[in-house]
């Protein structure tokens, strides 16, 4: 018993397996995590190398350059990227995509034990550090007080940072902007000298005063009592009344020669949110969580840790990252909703039935909620390739159901009952609808196996579609029989108002059958006309169209974040990094009243703020985290905004760089994309010139507003160059001397100050006063062995040098990266060209290359494998083709619609000026699958009427005629549901608008071509195929009329 | 006795069966899928691509009695619906074993 004879004769258990299927679906939705792209695992690998003492370019000849040599044999590696600066080299190392990092790590290991033989002594062990997606903040928390400030941190910590880090998920919990509590110990030199005492000298006392010390066990009587000595400091004050010497008979005290302030650290990192002095909390989340549960955790946390803050500690959200997702996923969702209620209404015009469009629409949620307990099953999350996986396939799912339930409309017009007619129509079309479904798998199967970046995002795409596809067909030969034989009647009952709605439609579609066979009946007579016309049309469409098209990487997403990082000239003091921060930040949200949360820091920050220690950060350097109403809140678009901050920062000539990131520092997919120039070669003051001149010559042309170099410039410092006579002369060495420097100016940990359970460093060095000049330093005392002073300007000189900047390469070259971020409304191809037209003109010195990196090779790279994806695709899709009509003919027939799906594709996207980039490549891959299932349609039924005895031309016409409706259907649907996706305007739509857009085009130009150009290349091969015969025929008839001739004579 | 072999369309299977039982005929020999097509007009049931319909066949051996009738039925079956393809022909049974 087939299984439709079966599904028809037990309705009750199919329509409860379907019933189960759903509630599966329905189970997994519930249970399904919000992400906004597929798990990307982290590519990089850094490898951290510490040599203290070595400046850049030992770092780059000892360390960096044996274990780049060493670490480039790992498999699968793309680039290898290092950056060599004073006292430590990072290797970057980035893999393909996709690959496993675990191994890779592995193996990076096993490279590093086998070349530590080979680094300098002094050198450390090398550190692996993986650095991917997981470690970008996913909250920025901003914070406000007036009265705490000075407490804040430890407020902070405690009754904010602490709860947060509890939650599960959360990884590490930082706070930026509020500066730790720290108790000085400032000396007066002057002093120190009078008495002879050191900086050392206090430092050390301080530690041994500051003391708990256990004093054993004691028997007293019968008891036995433990005995300490407890003599650390409870209060800060305490320790002006420490005895530090004794000069002339009298007692020294710490009071009499230092200060101690129970104060904050001196140098750190200042928040401001929109212009107020705050801190800012940034949270990470645990490797492989999920930001959009975590988020909401934390969220509903904040009113009950509000609740416990001092009254003037306000809590506030810069960036909160699923807020992003869940409005891309809402509006996914409304197009799915729109689409879902397109096809309907698609499908009850043509049907103009109720029961009809019942059954079918009935299918998209079965195939549908399938692919989510796939998801759930995989532990993948809802996201916008998933989402979007099933707005596509929405319009696909009805076909093969619509193309079961004519057949068997068909037979119970011809007085079949519903019954025998679902089950003897279903096995009619069976195969042709498996093998339609076959075409589908052959597009979308592949698509599980690209590789890379893109392979990533569509792997879930391919999976989704496939299995939506397959649940989709085993419903409409079974599930679609049961219901038709169940709801369908012979004839129903059609009211009034159905008459007035559908008689018009019926006249209409039957007008354009009729008209359609006309057209074709002229074009299968004319078809040397009708060919040469197609010709021209697809190669002025590839002459003329196809080299104005633009191409990109991904489209950049209108996030409402913008980051920007802007680099005073180095060594610039707080104070005036700090009032252009200010200054900005009161421009800008006097400009721009669509920013909504505008947080600023500036200065160096302290190593445990994990976030902001591996960000740029100095003292001369300034970060802004922008937060814009949502897009659909506000009338200028994200990019436009960046694009007039840039021309704003342009204005200020103090700002030696900046870059404004649209979509904020996230990295990834979605960001703006900018072109990448590496210049390779050795010498650094030729590298330095070439990379500015292509900088000036960028900068010059119009449009262009943001070139950056990768490579810092000089920093400027001080060096004190002790020479080595004077030292020994004095008993001295270099270490003792420059740890006396280190101790006054940097100050030395004394000890530690504890309260509360919590440990304050306890420092001691110079008054801030006391360390503002040359002369200050030239004054320094060190003491020696014997006891004499010897003054630092005695001992050497102080120098004012520039410290070269960090040495970078790539692939193992010296390498200076020149970017240029594509501004807004033009196409990265168009950029590229530029950069490109700029570079021959310029005139490199010998040794010096260049290449494009960045997103152009990204762009490349992926392009080149969904190009070689397409071909496959192409051949798999001839290859089913093939199988199902057993001839080589009939698929390359039927194979002309691809090129005008090209067509389609082309003249939409010049048409509506939209760039080619990998997701509107995916669509055209989709296409492959779905233009061919025309094709099929017509080309089968125009075989199934030559077999009944027609003549080719007469079958044409007919089965074209006959199959318009189908065609015409299953299209729209397709088409009519691509377009919610085209158009949509909710937040993350760029991300598939260009996919929607070519689908919806090459799918209409496509189709409108193929129902005329395929069957009259039909004709014509048909044509050529029976005159073959003929001539045979005719050939063989003469032979044997030449032979009796023979014979006779 | 007579012999009525009747070849029709497979969706026909059920109703045809009605009619036996309501004309008290037990007996029968029945092909599911069958081949053929007509002398004279209808579709083919070849179950092939260009006909893809299949036919079904009974062969039953009625009393005299009950041939006249059960072939009436027959033939206001296909009358109903011409388009689904009917035929049965009686012959008489010579010996019985």
């Amino acid at each position: 018993m087939s299984i439709y004879q079966s599904a028809v004769k037990k309705p009750i258990t199919t329509a409860l397996i379907f019933i189960a299927v759903m509630l599966f679906g329905i189970f997994s939705f519930t249970r399904l995590s919000v992400d906004l792209f597929p798990e990307i695992e982290t590519n990089a690998i850094m490898v951290l190398t510490a040599y203290p003492g070595a400046s850049a370019s030992d770092i780059e000849n000892n360390v960096t350059k044996p274990l780049e040599n060493t670490l480039n044999s790992v498999s699968d590696l793309k680039h290898i990227t290092s950056k060599s600066r004073e006292n430590i080299s990072i290797i970057t190392l980035e893999f393909e995509y996709g690959i496993d990092i675990d191994v890779a790590t592995n193996d990076v290991r096993d490279k590093l034990d086998m070349v530590k033989s080979v680094l300098p002594d002094e050198s450390e062990n090398p550190i692996i550090f993986k650095f991917g997606s997981d470690d970008i903040p996913i909250l920025l928390l901003s914070v406000t007080a007036k009265e705490s400030t000075n407490g804040l941190y430890k407020i902070l910590d405690d009754m904010v940072a602490n709860p947060l880090a509890r939650i599960s998920g959360v990884g590490a919990v930082s706070i930026s902007g509020a500066p730790v509590r720290e108790i000085n110990v400032y000396c007066d030199p002057y002093k120190l000298e009078a008495y002879g005492i050191t900086v050392e000298t206090i430092s050390a006392l301080i530690a041994q005063e500051n003391r708990n010390t256990p004093g054993g066990t004691i028997d007293i009587g019968s008891n036995t009592y433990s005995l300490r000595v407890q003599k650390e400091f409870a209060d800060a004050n305490e320790m002006l009344n420490l005895v530090v010497g004794h000069y002339n008979g009298k007692t020294i005290y710490l009071k009499d020669i230092a200060t101690v302030q129970d104060g904050l650290e001196e140098r750190s990192q200042e928040t401001f949110n929109n212009g107020e002095k705050g801190g800012m909390i940034v949270i990470q989340k645990q490797a492989g969580a999920n930001s959009v549960n975590i988020s909401k955790k934390v969220l509903e946390k904040l009113p009950e840790i509000q609740k416990a803050l001092p009254s003037d500690v306000k809590l506030g959200i810069i960036v909160d990252t699923s807020d992003n997702i869940l409005n891309t996923m809402d509006s996914l969702k409304e197009t799915i909703i729109i689409t879902f209620i397109v096809v309907m209404l698609v499908v009850f015009i043509f049907l103009g039935r109720w029961r009809a469009t019942f059954i079918i629409i009935l299918t998209i949620p079965i195939s549908l909620l399938s692919a989510l307990t796939y998801l759930l099953v995989t532990g993948n999350t809802l996201n916008i390739i998933s989402l979007s996986s099933l707005s596509i396939a929405i319009g696909m799912v009805v076909d093969d159901a619509i193309v079961v339930l004519e057949n068997v409309t068909t037979h119970i017009e011809r007085g079949s009952r519903p019954k025998q007619a679902a089950v003897y129509a279903t096995n009619e079309v069976a195969i042709s609808v498996i093998a339609s479904t076959l075409t589908m798998l052959a597009v979308f199967l592949p698509l599980t196996m690209i590789q890379g970046m893109s392979g990533i995002l569509f792997r879930q795409l391919g999976w989704m579609v496939s299995i939506i596809m397959i649940v989709s067909t085993v419903g409409a030969l079974t599930l679609t029989p049961m219901l038709c034989s169940q709801l369908l009647r012979l004839n129903p009952f059609q009211g009034r108002l159905h008459k007035l709605l559908f008689d018009p439609i019926d006249k209409g579609l039957g007008a354009l059958d009729h008209a359609y066979g006309r057209l074709l009946g002229w074009a299968v007579h004319h078809r040397k006309v009708v060919m040469f016309m197609a010709l021209a049309i697809f190669a002025g469409t590839m002459i003329f169209l196809f080299p104005i098209m633009k191409t990109e990487y991904f489209p950049t997403q209108d996030n409402s974040r913008i980051g920007i990082t802007i680099k005073l000239p180095a060594g610039t003091r707080q104070d005036i990094t700090r009032d252009l921060a200010l200054e900005l930040t009161e421009k800008f949200m006097k400009k721009y009243p669509e920013i909504k949360i505008c947080n600023v820091t500036e200065g160096a920050a302290d190593s445990d703020n994990t976030f902001a220690s591996i960000s740029d950060n100095g003292t001369n350097i300034i970060s802004f985290n922008i937060n814009l109403y949502k897009k659909t809140e506000r009338e200028k678009g994200m990019l436009e905004i960046v694009e007039e901050m840039r021309n704003d920062l342009a204005e200020y000539p103090q700002i030696k760089t900046f870059q404004v990131s649209a979509g904020g520092r996230s990295g990834g997919v979605g960001g703006q994309n900018a072109v990448e120039v590496d210049i390779y070669g050795y010498d650094f003051a030729t590298s330095d010139a070439v990379a500015n001149e292509l900088t000036e010559r960028l900068k010059a042309l119009d449009r262009v507003n943001e070139v950056t170099i990768s490579r810092d410039e000089y920093t400027p410092e001080y060096q004190v160059d002790f020479d080595r006579e004077k030292l020994a002369l004095h008993d001295l060495n270099v270490g003792t001397a420059s740890l006396a420097l280190r101790n006054r100016i940097n100050g030395s940990t004394a000890s530690y100050y504890r309260e509360d359970g919590e440990e304050y460093d306890i420092k001691v060095r110079f008054s801030p006063q006391f360390r503002q000049s040359v002369e200050d330093i030239e004054n320094i005392l060190i003491y020696n062995g014997r006891g004499e002073g010897i003054r630092i300007k005695d001992l050497g000189t102080v120098v004012e040098t520039l410290t070269p900047p960090t040495i970078e390469r790539k692939d193992r070259e010296r390498v200076i990266t020149v970017s240029c971020v594509v501004p807004n409304g033009m196409a990265m191809s168009d950029m590229v060209t530029l950069v490109k037209a700029e570079l021959n003109k310029m005139e490199f010195p010998m040794g010096f290359t260049w290449q494009l990196g960045g997103t152009f090779e990204d762009q490349q790279d992926t392009f080149k494998d969904l190009i070689t994806l397409m071909i496959m695709i192409i051949l798999l899709v001839f290859i089913v083709m093939a199988a199902q009509f057993e001839s080589l003919t009939y698929p390359f027939v039927i194979m002309f619609s691809i090129p005008f799906a090209i067509v389609g594709v082309v003249l939409g996207l010049v048409l509506t000026s939209t760039p080619m980039g990998v997701m509107a490549m995916i669509g055209l891959i989709m296409l492959m699958g779905i233009v061919v299932k025309n094709g099929i349609v017509l080309i089968d039924y125009t075989i199934l009427c030559r077999e009944r005895g027609m003549g080719i031309l007469y079958a044409v016409v007919t089965a074209g005629k006959s199959r318009l409706r189908p065609v015409l259907m299953t299209t729209l649907t397709t088409v009519l549901g691509m377009i919610p996706l085209a158009v949509g305007g909710g937040e993350g739509a760029e991300m598939w608008q260009s996919m929607g857009m070519t689908v919806a085009w090459g799918l209409s130009v496509s189709t409108l071509i193929t129902l005329v150009i395929v069957p009259v290349v039909y004709a014509t091969f048909a044509g050529n195929g029976i005159q073959g015969a003929r001539r045979k025929e005719l050939k063989r008839a003469r032979r044997e009329a030449r032979r009796s001739a023979a014979q006779l004579n | 006795m007579k012999a009525i072999f009747i070849s029709y369309n497979q969706a026909y299977h059920e109703e045809i069966l009605e009619i036996m039982s309501k004309n008290n005929i037990k007996g029968y020999t029945y092909w599911d899928v069958v081949r053929g097509r007509g002398s004279r007009g209808g579709e083919p049931h070849l179950g092939d691509h260009a006909w893809p319909t299949l036919n079904a066949a009974i062969l039953s051996i009625v009393e005299e009695e009950k041939a006249e009738p059960f072939m009436q039925q027959l033939h206001q079956l296909d009358i109903k619906s011409e388009a689904m393809g009917l035929r049965a022909f009686a012959w008489s049974v010579e010996a019985t074993v």
